[in-house]
């Protein structure tokens, strides 16, 4: 095993390979805050991408409703059980991780799904944290809560899908990060399925090999955002570019979010693979939860995400979620305007900070009728 | 009944099994397997000639070298039996194994076995674990999974799981004439390691894959597989056969080297994780 550096842990680890960054690291922001589970992105990867035989039950992009929500089944429960309880010291990780916990023989930490284990991919839907009793309503605090958490493979700059095929079938791409496994060398051997601990790499039992999210790198090739991020009804993604945080620049939108204002944050980063996509997490839920999901940044997260109303910068950023299909590789805010620029610096998109509003009233004067939201 | 006893009629009733019911028992090579020379090789598992091929009784060993290891023991032994007519040499691998593994899926591997020889016959023979850099191993790969296929299984999910339901298949439209060439060339864009020409996709036609490897992690797929074979599941074991061509250099008359590996599907063996043989001497029968 090498050391290699992980900013996320705040500390060196051990690893399969050397350190080798990309050229760029393909990364995204998912803002939880906004997601509605429709399940548009989950069906825009599918029909894009997975409609084959033998790729029925893969979602390489699903929404689930945590606390009780999993696909495959508890596939992040399962693996913190074993890796049992660990400790953050501040913003550095003093526990293990999954390469480091791995059992002798095993490259890395993992378990294995079965087939029932992809059977309820909407398991949890909608089911609170807690019973919600009779004649409760909402009085400004939840005590029962929930959240939608969309998941894709997080293109992780240490995967362990990669460091666990035999065969180095798996690779990372050097121009942009994106994880990728070779149709043309895999042998169906699983053991990215047991490796990757957000179980985003499937079996496809009738070509017998492993597949997995590609971000629709065709598109990034050409500028654009992948399918799940362009179709998302509630604008809550944001693909682009991330930057190691010594050299993060803040008109880079990711890095923005992630290094300067530290609203974004990896998904169970005490894992060890310094996953690229970040989430604002969510407002309502207990910290001791999203510490466990999101590591230590949350309350220095939640405090940024809330203050957006009085930070023109970041509230500004927020509205470019969702506003053009391409890849916004800079930005800046001028006064009450957001610009978006290309990686040639051309202005591809301008939103105004706050949407003009009118108030229409109740009564519809003209024609003596309320007015309904049709009329 | 002492646990020592139990041991003994344990032993006694596997190697009756292996054996098969009313089969006659092979003569034994203890040291070596001995590639007996006939004129035209046995094309089934069931030949009459395999009563008289002596068996070689080849111990199994943990794959404990390079991770992902095999850190615990199943097969514990591979009966081998061989015959050459010159050109080509077949084994067949007899082995016992509770349960029949050939379907695939998330967590499910099928029941496997190999045979691999030096791609060149040589004094200095490569590392027995998949060759070594420079000194090439040729293997011959069968799987309870391509069996099944070849056997008949449909490359459909309807064949694992009959109760699943499919809307629909984007390749299979009513305005595509089923069959003809752009629906088949659709149907192979959808499936990925098909349309990338991976011989782990199938359509198949043999149970078996050429490999090469130059050491453990190297394995590739021979350019094109020449091998073939058949396995049959029976009295809670696998007999398989495998003909592959002799490697080069290996002469009738000569001798080389041999190794066998076995893979238990329901303990999940796959890939490094499997039963493996040392080298074990081979010696080629010739006309004379
Ligand atoms: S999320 Fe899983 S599949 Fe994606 S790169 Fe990381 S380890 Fe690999
Ligand atoms: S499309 Fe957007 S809002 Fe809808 S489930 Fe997906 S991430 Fe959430």
């Amino acid at each position: 095993m090498a050391r290699v550096y992980n900013w996320q842990l705040g500390r060196e680890m051990s690893y399969w390979y050397p350190e080798r960054r990309p050229k760029r690291q393909f990364a995204a922001v998912f803002d939880t805050n906004k997601c509605i589970a429709c399940q548009t992105c989950t069906l825009a990867c599918k029909t894009t991408w997975t409609s084959g035989k033998g790729q029925e039950y893969m979602l390489w992009n699903n929404v689930e409703t945590k606390p009780y929500g999993f696909y495959p089944l508890g596939w992040d429960l399962n693996l913190l059980e074993k890796l049992g309880a660990q400790d953050w010291d501040g913003g550095q990780y003093a526990g293990r991780t999954i390469f480091e916990a791995a059992q002798p023989g095993e490259r890395v930490l993992g378990w294995r799904p079965e087939d029932i284990d992809y059977a309820s991919p909407n398991v949890g839907e909608d089911d609170c944290a807690g019973g919600v009793e009779k004649g409760a309503h909402f009085t400004g605090v939840h005590n029962s809560w929930f959240f939608y958490l969309a998941r894709m493979c997080n293109h992780c700059t240490y995967p362990a899908c990669l460091s666990s095929c035999p065969r180095s079938a798996i690779y990372k791409r050097p121009e942009d990060g994106i994880v990728l496994i070779d149709q043309g060398s895999c042998r169906g051997y699983q053991e990215c399925v047991k490796a990757c601990p957000y179980k985003k790499t499937f079996f496809n039992a009738m070509t017998g090999t492993s597949e997995k999210c590609i971000a629709c790198f065709p598109k990034i090739e050409s500028g654009m955002q992948p399918q799940c991020f362009v179709n998302c009804i509630g604008k809550i993604r944001f693909a682009g570019w991330i930057s190691r945080p010594e050299s993060a620049r803040a008109d880079n939108p990711i890095d923005f979010l992630v290094h300067v204002k530290k609203v974004a944050l990896p998904l169970f980063p005490q894992f060890g693979l310094e996953p690229n996509v970040y989430y604002i997490p969510p407002m309502n839920v207990p910290r001791e939860f999203l510490a466990q999901m999101f590591g230590p940044g949350v309350d220095q997260a939640l405090e940024a995400y809330r203050n957006a109303p009085r930070d023109k910068d970041l509230a500004g950023l927020l509205t470019l979620f969702g506003s053009t299909e391409a890849i916004v590789a800079k930005w800046k805010r001028v006064e009450e305007q957001v610009i978006g620029y290309d990686e040639s610096g051309k202005e591809i998109i301008r939103v105004p900070l706050r949407e003009p509003t009118h108030i229409r009233q109740a009564f519809d004067a003209a024609r003596g009728v309320a007015r309904t939201n049709v009329s | 009944m002492k646990p020592r006893h139990f041991i003994f009629l344990a032993a006694v009733l596997s190697a009756s099994a292996l054996a098969g019911c009313g089969k006659k028992e092979p003569p034994v090579s203890e040291a070596e397997v001995k590639a007996v020379f006939e004129k035209s090789l046995p094309s089934t598992v069931d030949d009459k000639v395999w009563e008289r091929v002596p068996a070689h009784p080849a111990k199994l060993l943990l794959q404990d070298m390079v991770e992902p290891r095999l850190l615990q023991a199943s097969t514990p032994f591979v009966r081998v039996q061989s015959v050459t007519d010159g050109r080509k040499v077949a084994f067949l691998l007899t082995w016992k194994d509770a349960t029949l593994d050939d379907v695939p899926g998330p967590a499910l591997f099928g029941d496997a076995c190999a045979v691999q020889l030096p791609a060149t016959t040589a004094a200095d023979v490569p590392a027995p674990q998949m060759g070594e850099d420079g000194k090439t191993v040729e293997i011959t790969y069968w799987s309870a999974i391509f069996q099944a296929s070849v056997n008949g299984r449909k490359d459909d999910i309807h064949a694992l799981y009959p109760r699943a339901a499919v809307d629909h298949y984007p390749f299979e439209a009513p305005s595509l004439k089923a069959g003809s060439p752009p629906q088949q060339e659709m149907a192979k864009r959808y499936a990925p390691a098909r349309g990338a020409e991976n011989p782990m996709a199938g359509p198949r036609t043999v149970p078996v894959q050429d490999l090469l490897a130059d050491g453990p992690g190297t394995i590739r797929f021979a350019e094109k597989t020449v091998s073939s074979g058949s396995g049959k599941y029976s009295g809670g074991g696998w007999t398989v056969l495998l003909v592959r061509p002799l490697p080069n250099g290996a002469q009738p008359g000569g001798r080389t080297q041999v190794a066998f590996a076995v893979w238990e599907g329901s303990r999940q063996e796959v890939g490094a994780r499997k039963m493996r043989t040392a080298w074990i001497p081979l010696s080629l029968g010739s006309a004379q």
